[in-house]
């Protein structure tokens, strides 16, 4: 229903850069993809002029990543056209890309840290000696010479690992730059970049702007489009919605795109059943710091309380840490790391370990459930018990007609859809398999659950099913914190909506008085908005 | 590995059976055999190429005796490589337990009970040793039971100065020691625990080597399908992050497996010592290869998570049966590796569960999806 609007935007060429006149360098005609039960893709199109900074806007899963990477020729299979300089081109690896003159710096930089600066920028295509050796002087000498375009002062020689997120990051660019791109294509840029490095990434932009280079760059920070883009697309749910230029858009008016969707999914979460007077879990100045090699974001002094019958929502833009403050709380981070104090029922937990957490009450729901809360090898009635097999254990034993009783139960209860309890997980759905993740949990008797993402990947009716176990976990008394990337369901299920920017709380909202723009608009800012309880 | 007993559905269509689940359901049965076809084979050509020689009793239990200080290695390898591990340890370990024990024995005179008791000890402080390195410093398993390889052994060498040591100690009047004697009992052929009289194999005798080999495959089966500690070593193997966020003590089960393994070594030492009369300061080398081989030819995935004991058992009696049919028929030892070697390759495809499981498993799926279309109510 949206492709009128997107029809309306691609169809009219958008001259909004410093206009050069003739054809666009890059048309992205009716692009269309859909993976396995879900269309990604429809047929979008944008067109870009050389020198364009383009910015992509849209929630997580609106489709700007893969749109670029089949730009890049990550995705080798959609339907539509590709035309540069007006030319159509096939594009079905990135090596075609590539030769095209089009690069893509990903959001996971694509370094080997081991090699050095130079031999990462000639990786594949190192220069050779009359003898057929590596030629390292000229390739360390154009190096250098790229680096010094960026105003970059890395040695050449030294190895990747050695240098900076933020230098890493140009090393990429200087690569790009090596293989006479024409289009590059940066995927969050900035996400990990402080504000000084991201200054200067910015100013290498408009070098390479200046210099006809298009740039295609996603971003989640509103804030930075005003400074660096010429313009603006946003997508919804794979859908084009439209192309601005920037000076003709106000930030507030972009939210209201980037989210506008109609309610699609009924949320059975009926009257309130929060019980002020019973708080289930108390969460006072939590911190959690940056461990050296692990990938976690920090949190910074995060305090909250859950009660019975409560459902609190954590929205956030990716990488705000939210995954991290279900981690923090359930133990997995290393106590070190931790600042702060977790309570059960008033009664210190500070979990040590998953364990410890879930003799306490707590369990956890994990964002990927394949690689973190099954064992997807096993049967549906091995994982459903694993967590709770204790209480099915009598001195060494595992009493196994009691357990197959749990497992029939769970399976009737929760409607999971298994040939049998035998079934390797594996051949469940991705609803199933959330399924059998809930009847695990459930299976501890918990007093809070922890659900991170637990509707995602999963089709319309095995969510709304989630939805109403989640309904009738509350009002049996269990409250339940839940992460979300969607919006509507976090203001569809929760009674609060607590809101992270950068491992902090930025907002926080209570049931009924909360638009989607009020989060986003809390969930970009970047100083503390409000903190209350 | 069978985790659950029944199976609702199962029951439901017990009631009425269709032709197409008679056909699923001797598909499954097969499907259960073909671990044992390798075994079935062999047997076959042992019996079709020898025929008596090689179907008796006393060739059969010596055949296995031979392999059961190997065997018993090959259960603790099991436990390992089910927690996504290896241990290259076993048969250094082996090596140290059984002198060890030859020691206790020739300068102490200890009892034997007492002697195998010790020697599990060292073993499971070898494998402590292992775990710890492995869950605490993080050092991936084969590099530290490599290491673990090269210590033991040294320390082994170093125990016996280099020289082996005889486990029958003459007393003056020409008879064994007492102690020395029982020692014996564990390896030595031809001391059964009974003997009978069984039609078309004829004397069977429990031989002591076999009979520990076979009550150490029982308790272990048991341990991994009825204990909370074996489905956690499972968990573990199948996924380490979802069984950590389940709650299973990752480390303390990972340092228990390797002192298992340790612990079973220990055990097997004294019997290998045993069984060939004297602790070589070289005994138990290259063991836990043949442990691997036979953990994997039983379906033991070196991936983690997948293998049963039973799986085991059946491995390390192909490979055991195998060198005594191609020695009745006289191959070379050198061909017998080559075969040998041949044998790990062709066993693991025969057996994995694809070739008719999967095909069964597809075809249930493909049933489970028709079913319901048809209006059939025996889907939930």
């Amino acid at each position: 229903m949206m492709s009128a609007i997107a029809g309306a935007g691609d169809n009219k060429p958008q001259d909004n850069s410093e206009s050069n006149g003739g054809i666009p360098l890059l048309e992205m005609v009716r692009i269309t993809k859909s993976f396995p039960g879900v269309q990604a893709l429809k047929e979008v199109s944008i067109s870009v002029r050389a020198g364009e900074v383009r910015a992509l806007l849209g929630e997580n899963g609106a489709g700007k990543s893969t749109l670029m990477n089949i730009l890049d020729g990550v995705f080798s299979e959609y339907g539509g056209e590709i035309r540069l300089d007006g030319h159509p081109v096939s594009i079905r690896s990135p090596r075609d890309a590539q030769k095209l003159g089009i690069a893509m710096i990903h959001q996971e930089l694509n370094l080997v840290p081991e090699l050095s600066v130079s031999d990462n920028i000639f990786l594949g295509r190192e220069l050779r000696t009359p003898l057929g050796t590596i030629d390292l002087k000229r390739m360390q000498h154009k190096t250098a010479a790229l680096l010094a375009e960026l105003d970059v002062t890395i040695s050449s020689t030294r190895p990747v690992r050695m240098a900076r997120v933020a230098e890493q990051q140009l090393i990429e660019v200087a690569k790009a730059l090596s293989l006479n791109a024409r289009i590059l294509i940066m995927d969050e840029p900035t996400s990990a970049l402080a504000d000084a490095e991201v200054q200067r990434l910015f100013k290498v932009i408009r070098q390479l702007s200046a210099r006809g280079v298009a740039i295609l760059y996603i971003s989640h920070r509103l804030e930075e489009l005003q400074e660096i883009a010429h313009s603006v697309t946003v997508m919804r749910d794979g859908e084009l919605i439209g192309t601005h230029a920037l000076a003709d858009v106000a930030r507030a008016d972009l939210i209201p795109m980037m989210v506008g969707r109609p309610l699609q999914e009924v949320f059975p979460k009926g009257e309130s059943t929060v019980r002020r007077d019973q708080e289930l879990l108390r969460v006072e100045h939590l911190s959690l710091s940056v461990d050296k090699g692990g990938s976690n974001r920090a949190l910074h002094d995060l305090s909250f309380t859950v009660h019975a019958g409560e459902i609190i929502g954590f929205a956030g833009l990716m990488g705000a840490g939210r995954t991290e403050v279900l981690e923090a709380i359930f133990g997995v981070h290393p106590r070190r790391l931790l600042s702060g104090h977790v309570y059960v029922k008033g009664k210190l937990l500070d979990a040590r370990s998953p364990r410890q957490a879930i003799r306490r009450g707590l369990a956890f729901v994990t964002e990927d459930r394949k690689s973190q809360s099954l064992v997807t090898i096993l049967s549906v009635g091995f994982n459903i018990t694993l967590a709770a097999l204790r209480r099915f254990t009598r001195g060494m034993l595992v009493n196994q007609q009691q357990e197959q009783v749990a497992v029939v139960d769970a399976i009737h209860n929760l409607r999971i859809k298994t040939p049998g309890s035998t079934t390797m997980v594996n051949n469940l759905s991705g609803g199933n398999q959330q399924k059998v993740v809930l009847a695990k949990c459930l299976l501890t008797n918990p007093q809070v659950i922890l659900m991170d993402e637990p509707t995602r990947g999963i089709d319309v009716g095995a969510k709304s099913e989630i939805y109403e176990q989640m309904s009738r976990l509350v009002s049996a008394g269990m409250g339940i914190i839940m992460v979300s990337s969607e919006l509507p369901e976090l203001l569809g299920m929760c009674d609060r909506i607590l809101v992270l920017s950068d491992g902090r709380l930025t907002g926080e909202f209570q049931r009924g008085e909360v638009t989607q723009e009020m989060i986003l608009e809390a969930a970009t800012t970047q100083e503390v908005q409000a903190h209350v309880n | 590995m069978s985790v659950d007993v029944g199976d609702p559905s199962v029951k439901r269509e017990n009631i009425v059976p269709s032709p197409r689940e008679r056909f699923t359901r001797v598909l499954s049965v097969l499907g259960s055999l073909q671990g044992y076809i390798g075994l079935i084979l062999i047997v076959g050509f042992g019996i079709l190429s020898k025929g008596d020689i090689f179907w008796n009793g006393i060739n059969l239990t010596n055949a296995i005796g031979a392999f059961s200080s190997r065997g018993i290695l090959a259960v603790g390898e099991t436990l390992v490589i089910l927690i996504a591990g290896i241990d290259l340890s076993v048969g250094s370990i082996l090596g140290f337990c059984s002198m060890t024990a030859a020691l206790l024995l020739t300068t102490r005179d200890m009892n034997p009970a007492l002697i195998v008791l010790i020697s599990m000890l060292v073993g499971a402080f070898f494998g402590f040793c292992n775990g710890a390195a492995t869950s605490w410093l993080r050092i991936q398993s084969f590099v530290v039971t490599l290491a673990m390889l090269s210590i033991a052994r040294g320390l082994d060498r170093e125990l016996s100065n280099n020289v082996s040591v005889g486990t029958q100690v003459v007393l003056a009047n020409g008879h064994l020691a007492p102690n020395s004697e029982s020692f014996q009992l564990l390896g030595t052929p031809g001391h059964n625990l009974f003997n009978l009289q069984i039609p078309f194999i004829g004397q069977v005798g429990i031989y002591y080597p076999v009979l520990a080999f076979l009550i150490v495959c029982i308790i272990f089966q048991f341990i991994l399908s009825r204990t909370r500690f074996g489905r956690h070593i499972y968990a573990i193997g199948g996924n380490e992050t979802a069984a950590r966020l389940s709650g299973v003590n990752v480390m303390l089960i990972k340092i228990a497996v390797f002192m298992l393994a340790g612990m079973l070594a220990g055990f097997a030492g004294p019997i290998d010592a045993a069984y060939s009369a004297s602790a070589d300061p070289l005994a138990g080398q290259s063991f836990e290869l043949d442990a691997i081989a036979a953990a994997v030819i039983g379906g033991a995935s070196l991936s983690g998570g997948k293998g049963t004991i039973i799986g085991t058992l059946v491995g390390a009696l192909i490979l055991t049966l195998l060198d005594n049919v191609l020695g009745l028929n006289a191959v070379s030892d050198n061909w017998q590796l080559v075969i040998k070697g041949l044998i790990v390759v062709v066993a693991v495809v025969l057996q994995r569960p694809g070739i008719l499981t999967t095909t069964f498993a597809y075809v249930r799926s493909i049933i489970a999806k028709i079913r319901p279309e048809r209006g059939g109510d025996k889907e939930v």
